[in-house]
């Protein structure tokens, strides 16, 4: 009940931010900028084969995904970094931590909170999707879930990521570390191909330690045709998502023990 | 003996700078109690370390050493926080809330019941007299209508101990009278309130005890009655005063003012009685006979200084 008391309140706190509004703004011109290449595409699609198409277009779709979606790691991180270090900026936690709430609940409502407006994000990135594939004349063969639990679980791992470090650090440094672990963790990713020289002894290391968001990018079923579709077992499926709540799990117990030690006040 | 309402033992605070190497001793060693049902006032100049005690009272802070009972249990501990009310020197509030939809998030996060809410809440707003406002964004309220807000969501929960961190700054005089009739009402329902404030004429009228710090030390703690004593002189005020008496009151030591309203006497208790029947004797009027004890200011003023001045 208080957990979630804090979850909505957080929710409706990120609703009314001028920032977050300026943001959602910025973010519709932008994508909107991007159907241009899109629609393009499109018409020089025309002229070729109808497969030569399907893959124009969703490459096409695939790449505005990229950004948005990559702009929804930001946001979590941002949101989640925000939401901790701006409540002890204002003061406002002060008369929430004098009610009988412990402070993992404090923590685990404004994550539930960070999450609640990441589902949003989620559902209108689906939507996105679908209404890109629509423009250009084709069809995501993707399950909806995978596109909407894929992401899902990204971005939870990305706000645990910055809550973690929002509770030692300020909030432009947690997003700066949180960008420098996005871009890394992306770097070291497998490729499939084979790592020589000392290299390794760096990337195997950092692949083990870094989120591997690759692998819960769902970009991975998206930039597929339905004949290159590979399919992935649900075991797949379910390990891979397990991993990554995994990973947000034990950065969101991190969070928590470090923060039940942490001053509430700026001193 | 009845357990303590808050108890502080040997509390030290430092706060540490761990880039800068820098060490800023806020408490040091510092002891007190406040006993259940009292009116306690936290006084001490900017930066004595009031704050600092509240918030480890509340447990938003953590002390380096020493030991705190705040209603019998651990600063921070869920049971003793069901059981506070709890005014910021600055109350916060989200800006996107008004004050109903924010007295009911303090009311869900107190336990409180929920299905009495609107009445609860409409209460409380106009003890307050935030009444007519409720829908208004909080961010629209002046500095005083925070305040009183802040005031009413520290009620929320019939709390049986107040902690007030200035809670009349920011207030008109009306307000602050507003403050010190509610903390009047709150002292007569048995609740113990300790307060933090700079005002100590308003102090002075509503406290049982004070608790004076400076620099994070304690300075001087009792009741007002110990701190300021029953009082060793009196003050007589008489129609007139006759010539032939002067002299006795010289070599008494006594001092003597005349004013439009009679003559003002103020004497050795010793010499109380005495100088009554001698007033009387020589046909004068008494008119008042007050016991003279100084005020909480002059107290903190020889204790802790002028601002500015060290002590």
């Amino acid at each position: 009940m208080k957990i979630w008391k804090i979850a909505l309140n957080t929710f409706g706190g990120f609703l009314r931010d001028r920032l977050l509004i300026v943001f959602a703004v910025l973010f519709a011109c932008t994508v909107l900028l991007m159907m241009t290449p899109l629609l393009g595409a499109k018409a020089i699609a025309k002229a070729g084969s109808a497969s030569q198409a399907e893959i124009m277009v969703l490459g096409m779709v695939s790449a505005i995904m990229f950004f948005v979606s990559g702009t929804g790691s930001l946001l979590a991180a941002w949101c989640a970094a925000s939401s901790v270090a701006g409540e002890m900026k204002t003061g406002t936690i002060l008369a929430v931590m004098a009610r009988p709430v412990k402070r993992w609940e404090f923590l685990l409502g404004k994550y539930l909170g960070v999450m609640l407006l990441m589902s949003i994000y989620v559902i209108m990135m689906f939507g996105l999707s679908w209404l890109l594939a629509w423009i250009g004349g084709e069809k995501i063969h993707s399950a909806t879930w995978v596109l909407l639990a894929y992401p899902m679980v990204r971005y939870a791992l990305y706000s645990a990521t910055a809550m973690a470090l929002v509770t030692v650090l300020h909030p432009v440094v947690t997003m700066g570390i949180t960008m420098i672990i996005a871009v890394a963790a992306l770097i070291v990713a497998p490729t499939g191909q084979a790592i020589t020289g000392n290299v390794k002894y760096l990337k195997i290391p950092l692949w083990v330690l870094l989120p591997s968001t690759s692998l819960l990018s769902e970009e991975r079923f998206l930039a597929i045709t339905q004949a290159s579709l590979k399919p992935i077992s649900w075991l797949e499926h379910i390990t891979t998502l397990s991993y990554g709540l995994d990973y947000a799990l034990v950065l969101l117990l991190v969070a928590m023990w470090v923060f039940h030690y942490q001053s509430l006040t700026r001193d | 003996m009845t357990t303590p309402a808050i108890e502080f033992k040997e509390v030290t605070k430092t706060y540490r700078r761990r880039f800068a190497g820098l060490e800023v001793p806020a408490l040091t060693h510092v002891s007190f109690e406040v006993g259940a049902g009292e009116v306690c006032a936290f006084l001490g100049p900017n930066g004595a370390g009031k704050t600092t005690s509240i918030n480890i009272l509340m447990g938003f802070l953590y002390a380096d050493w020493g030991q705190i009972n705040v209603l019998g249990y651990e600063p921070g501990d869920v049971r003793a926080k069901q059981k506070i009310g709890f005014v910021p020197e600055n109350f916060a509030f989200y800006k996107h809330l008004n004050a109903e939809k924010l007295l009911r998030f303090h009311l869900a996060l107190a336990g409180g019941d929920m299905g009495r809410s609107i009445g609860i809440i409409r209460d409380l707003l106009f003890k307050v007299q935030l009444t007519g406002y409720e829908k208004l964004k909080i961010g629209k309220y002046s500095r005083g209508m925070v305040q009183r807000l802040g005031i009413a969501q520290a009620l929320l929960s019939d709390p049986q101990l107040l902690v007030l961190d200035e809670p009349t700054s920011g207030l008109d005089p009306t307000g602050r009278k507003e403050v010190k009739d509610l903390i009047h009402a709150m002292k007569n329902e048995g609740k113990t309130i300790f307060l933090s404030s700079h005002i100590l004429s308003e102090v002075e009228q509503i406290c049982d005890r004070a608790i004076i710090i400076s620099k994070g030390r304690l300075v001087r703690t009792g009741t007002l009655n110990e701190l300021l004593g029953v009082g060793d002189q009196v003050e007589v005020l008489a129609d007139q005063l006759p010539a032939e008496m002067e002299p006795l009151l010289a070599e008494w030591g006594a001092t003597v003012e005349r004013g439009a309203h009679g003559v003002r006497i103020t004497v050795a208790i010793s010499h109380k009685r005495e100088l009554v029947e001698k007033l009387w004797a020589a046909s004068c009027d008494v008119m008042s006979l007050v016991p003279v004890r100084s005020s909480l200011e002059d107290l903190y003023m020889k204790l802790i200084g002028p601002p500015g001045v060290p002590v």
